[in-house]
């Protein structure tokens, strides 16, 4: 017990410096490693997460996709003393292996291992990231990997993603984020092992590592990684300077065409602010009311899916998103630039026009008349209770601790408890008005016949939609009126299509 | 440190399993197994994890109660028809009782079950949340219109993955290897019954019947409750369901005696796809078939085996291998599946499959290959087991196929008596050839 309380102080007043460390580390550059720990005495499983404060918007110039085969060779190839055979030999009695999370700015190595396993893991980890193998094998099998992936399974098997992707080539074309982590067919094909072994060499330094560590691990246990990692240079990379995203102009859109039956569209448009911004709060209460990620508290569901049977979900984001646990938002995708984004799922083709028409119209209500007084309430409830749910885990926990950091704030979840009570709806509204808009949006859409699409737009054809309901709800077709009608500003220039298998194999959209 | 965050830590600390420090069972919980009288059985598992709850309803109802012709998906779209609502809370309120609560909430089915979940903050809120969900299990409404509005979203999600070629596959391994059972069709179902959902009003009244009943549903609850207490609400506020005692009968699959074969084209460029399936055994915590077989897949095919390294690290043939034997209450497929680089090493890999199904029949597991594999599914769980969604998630699925977590340490103690002789007899016994559909998968030709 006495050990135990021992473990526990020393614990606490290691999360004082970290936080101290973190409180400088995230913000100003450092040569210095700085870590985020989170001990749980008498916890048997430990968590590690080794953030790298480099991400895809450091691939060099053409060399797209650099990072994250590089950081893919650490994760999932072998070590210097180690196969990834040995390694996964060596892993799988223990349940244990590296996760590799890739983002723009940064990415994190992770893993959680039992206690009773962690000095085997440890050792095992340390070399994968430390003193990687570089194998030409493993090397020639992630490329393949990476390469397939973007020639072959984004374009082709899985056109959700595909729509976000093409959004997120709209929005930030030319800029560091505007290209997918893996690349393009043109830039991972001209990548070499050398280019590999030169980026880690420049990357994988001191001042770019925090090193978070979660759970029952012992006390002296982040004094021997920090020794270890110690051994790194003492370097940085400088923070990127990150040019506007793009503003559209208008309506904007890009239609990838392929043989389908359904229709994938996203849409969206830079917002300047983060959770790093007092704003944030009221523009999360704002963005949860309009599209909260797979709940039906979403406006969107509501009006798309519940009401019409449209399809399966419509939801809306104020930062980027990427789904953990359940449906919760995963932690480390932090980014310094964001969007605003809707995601409509795939609808039967015919409906597209109407669907894109509604979910326009939608976000300028949601523009024009801001939030009432009763869903402002009834959504607050929702989040100052939702949130409790996030981060259950060890990893989770540790994950939002370093974001929290990563944008300035201490601890964002709980500072979520008490902002959220001390807003009122005139600030939501004042934040919708702020960041949003629904003049200036990208739409990227996936579907067949896209010039078909184009033309409709451009001459806001009518676009009524046929129910399986005989007796749709009076209120429903008084509204499918005005939305089959609803005038969309489409200029014909401002609509760019290219086959679906044109997308990603180069650099930026393809040909207008 | 905040209230909230304090709790989910504690959470943390005290759900996750010491496996050798203390020589505990897999699943280390305590629990209560109690019934009503209308056959309502409750699983309860306090935990000390101070405020999580999670409540799940697991009803016995998935594609395997698909039997009648053009019924196929009905179970998945009952399960989006038992969000409507009821005359006294419509669905409208029923949102906004969950949006208020802020819960985790959701459903989803499988071939054999449906479960409907519930995990929120708040043993306050534990009568509430009771009271409502028996209220929508008792008393759900719906009129035909909001069945005809519903539907099209089946199709919608239909859609949301027609562009993932494993879907595909998945849909004409089962569709060619299975005769008879209802299991021949994905959850989803197919599209041409997925499109005459509208109509099927009368249809879904028979099956609310059959099978939405408290004899043929579990209710579990796991985490910051107090037993006792919960089961007065339960008694108060189930007791009236009625029970509907229809006793299910699943057409019989005759043994298969011919090898058989299908191919898609798919119609953009796609990697390569091949899964082989044989008719396997049901699940079981007593008989050894299926657990020998389970422990044959990580043997042969789990990302530490000999085929798997070869293939995907050193030749590089194939982007994944793996094996995919799911637990369920009617003899299912093992399944062998491999996401192959080029079209043309699809017939060398199909044939390397093959070979090391008859190199295990011949040649036994070592003693220190078979303890790794039970050390990596012993870490799994208690990794899996680690907050309480992770119990409760867990457990429903081995709830719903034996109705005791017992199972799960009896089926874990059947792994440990399990020789490498039994798992040599299991592959003699189901990979035949005469009990295997190959079905692949190419794309970029047509377009």
């Amino acid at each position: 017990m006495r050990a135990s309380i021992k473990t526990y102080l020393i614990g606490i007043l290691l999360i004082g410096i970290s936080a101290l460390l973190t409180s400088c580390g995230n913000k100003v550059n450092s040569n210095k490693l700085t870590s985020e720990l989170l001990p749980v005495d008498g916890n048997p499983l430990v968590s590690f997460r080794l953030l790298v404060k480099v991400g895809s918007a450091n691939d060099p110039s053409g060399k797209e996709g650099l990072c994250q085969l590089t950081w893919s060779m650490l994760a999932s190839g072998g070590s210097k003393t180690m196969t990834i055979k040995d390694i996964t030999e060596k892993f799988y009695p223990m349940a244990a292996s590296v996760s590799l999370i890739m983002d723009k700015e940064m990415a994190v190595f992770s893993g959680t291992i039992h206690k009773d396993n962690l000095e085997k893991y440890y050792a095992v980890f340390k070399d994968m990231l430390l003193d990687p193998g570089f194998r030409e094998e493993d090397y020639n099998r992630l490329k393949t990997n990476q390469l397939n992936f973007v020639e072959k399974t984004l374009v082709n098997n899985m056109d959700e993603q595909f729509g976000k992707e093409i959004l997120n080539l709209m929005l930030y074309e030319g800029h560091p984020y505007g290209h997918h982590e893996a690349g393009t067919g043109e830039s991972v094909k001209g990548l070499t092992l050398d280019d590999v072994k030169t980026f880690y060499k420049q990357h994988f330094v001191q001042g770019n590592f925090v090193i978070g560590l979660a759970g029952g691990y012992p006390a002296d246990f982040p004094a021997k990684i920090t020794a270890d990692f110690a051994k790194l240079p003492e370097s940085f990379t400088p923070r990127l300077s990150l040019p506007p995203a793009h503003m559209p102009q208008g309506l904007e859109f890009v239609i990838a065409d392929k043989p389908t039956p359904a229709s994938a569209i996203s849409m969206g448009f830079p917002v300047s602010l983060t959770k790093a911004d007092k704003d944030f709060f009221a523009l999360w209460i704002a963005g949860s009311h309009f599209g909260e990620h797979r709940q039906k508290v979403s406006l969107l569901f509501q009006k798309i899916r519940e009401e019409r049977g449209q399809n399966y979900g419509d939801y809306a984001y104020i930062e980027h998103f990427v789904q953990g646990r359940d449906k919760f938002p995963a932690p480390n995708h932090a980014r310094e630039q964001q969007y605003f984004s809707i995601w409509i799922r795939p609808l039967a083709n015919s409906n597209r026009h109407f669907v894109i028409r509604q979910a326009l119209r939608e976000l300028k209500k949601f523009v024009d008349e801001g939030i009432s007084e009763e869903r402002f309430q009834l959504v607050r409830t929702y989040l100052l209770n939702y949130t409790k749910l996030y981060a259950q885990t060890l990893g989770e926990r540790l994950g939002w601790q370093m974001d929290s950091h990563t944008y300035g704030r201490q601890d964002f979840l709980a500072e979520a408890q008490s902002v959220l009570l001390k807003l009122t709806r005139e600030d939501v509204n004042r934040a919708i008005k702020k960041y949003l808009n629904f003049d200036n949006v990208c739409v990227a859409v996936i579907t067949q016949d896209a010039d078909s699409l184009k033309n409709d737009l451009v001459a806001n054809t009518p676009s009524p939609v046929k129910y399986a309901n005989p007796n749709m709800p009076k209120n429903v077709l008084d509204e499918d009126v005005v939305i089959q009608e609803f005038p969309l500003d489409v200029k014909a220039e401002k609509v760019r299509i290219a086959p679906a298998a044109e997308f990603f194999q180069k650099a930026g959209l393809p040909a207008k | 440190m905040p209230k909230f965050i304090a709790l989910a830590l504690s959470a943390v600390l005290l759900l996750a399993i010491p496996l050798e420090s203390q020589k505990t069972k897999v699943f280390p919980f305590d629990y209560k197994i109690e019934e009503l009288e209308n056959g309502l059985k409750v699983v309860t598992i306090p935990l000390n994890n101070p405020n999580i709850i999670s409540y799940y309803t697991i009803v016995r109802s998935g594609s395997r109660n698909e039997i009648e012709p053009g019924k196929s998906g009905f179970a998945h779209f009952f399960e989006h028809m038992m969000f409507k609502g009821t005359k006294e809370v419509p669905s409208a309120a029923y949102d906004e009782f969950l949006t208020q609560l802020g819960a985790g909430t959701n459903g989803f089915t499988t071939d054999d079950f449906t479960c409907y979940f519930v995990v929120f903050a708040g043993r306050d809120n534990l009568e509430k949340v009771v009271k409502i969900e028996a209220d929508r299990f008792i008393n759900l409404y719906y009129t035909e219109d909001m069945i005809r509005t519903e539907a099209p979203v089946i199709e919608g999600e239909y859609y949301s993955s027609v562009s993932n070629p494993d879907r595909r596959l998945s849909e004409l391994l089962r569709g060619t290897a299975f005769e008879k059972h209802s299991y021949k069709h994905t959850t989803l179902g197919y599209l041409k019954d997925i499109q005459d959902m509208p109509n099927q009003y009368e249809y879904s009244l028979l099956y609310k019947n059959r099978f939405y009943a408290p004899d043929n549903t579990i209710l579990l609850v796991a985490g910051d409750f107090d037993p006792a207490q919960l089961m007065t609400l339960v008694k108060k506020y189930y007791s009236d369901w009625k029970k509907s005692n229809y006793a299910l009968q699943t057409p019989v699959e005759p043994p298969q005696t011919l090898p058989k074969r299908a191919h898609y084209d798919w119609p953009t460029k796609t990697l390569a796809r091949l899964a082989i399936g044989f008719h396997g055994p049901a699940y079981s915590d007593e008989m050894i078939d299926k657990a020998a077989l389970n422990l044959l897949a990580e043997v042969s095919f789990s990302p530490s085996s000999p085929l798997y390294q070869r293939l995907v690290n050193e030749e590089q043939k194939c982007a994944s291998l793996g094996a995919n034997f799911s637990d369920n209450r009617d003899p299912h497929l093992l399944v062998f599946n491999a996401v192959v680089k080029n079209d043309d090493d699809l017939a060398t890999v199909e044939s390397e499959v093959l070979k090391e199904l008859e190199r295990i029949k011949n040649e036994p597991a070592s003693a220190s290959k078979l303890a790794d594999i039970k050390s990596n599914i012993k870490y799994s769980m208690a990794d899996a087991l680690g907050t309480t969604d992770g119990v409760a998630g867990t457990l429903a699925r081995y709830l719903e196929l034996a109705a005791d977590p017992g199972t799960v340490n009896k089926l874990f103690d059947l792994y440990e008596r399990i020789t490498p002789q039994d798992i040599q007899d299991m592959a003699k016994k189901y990979f035949k050839p005469a009990n295997s559909t190959v079905v692949t998968l190419t794309g970029g030709k047509a377009k």
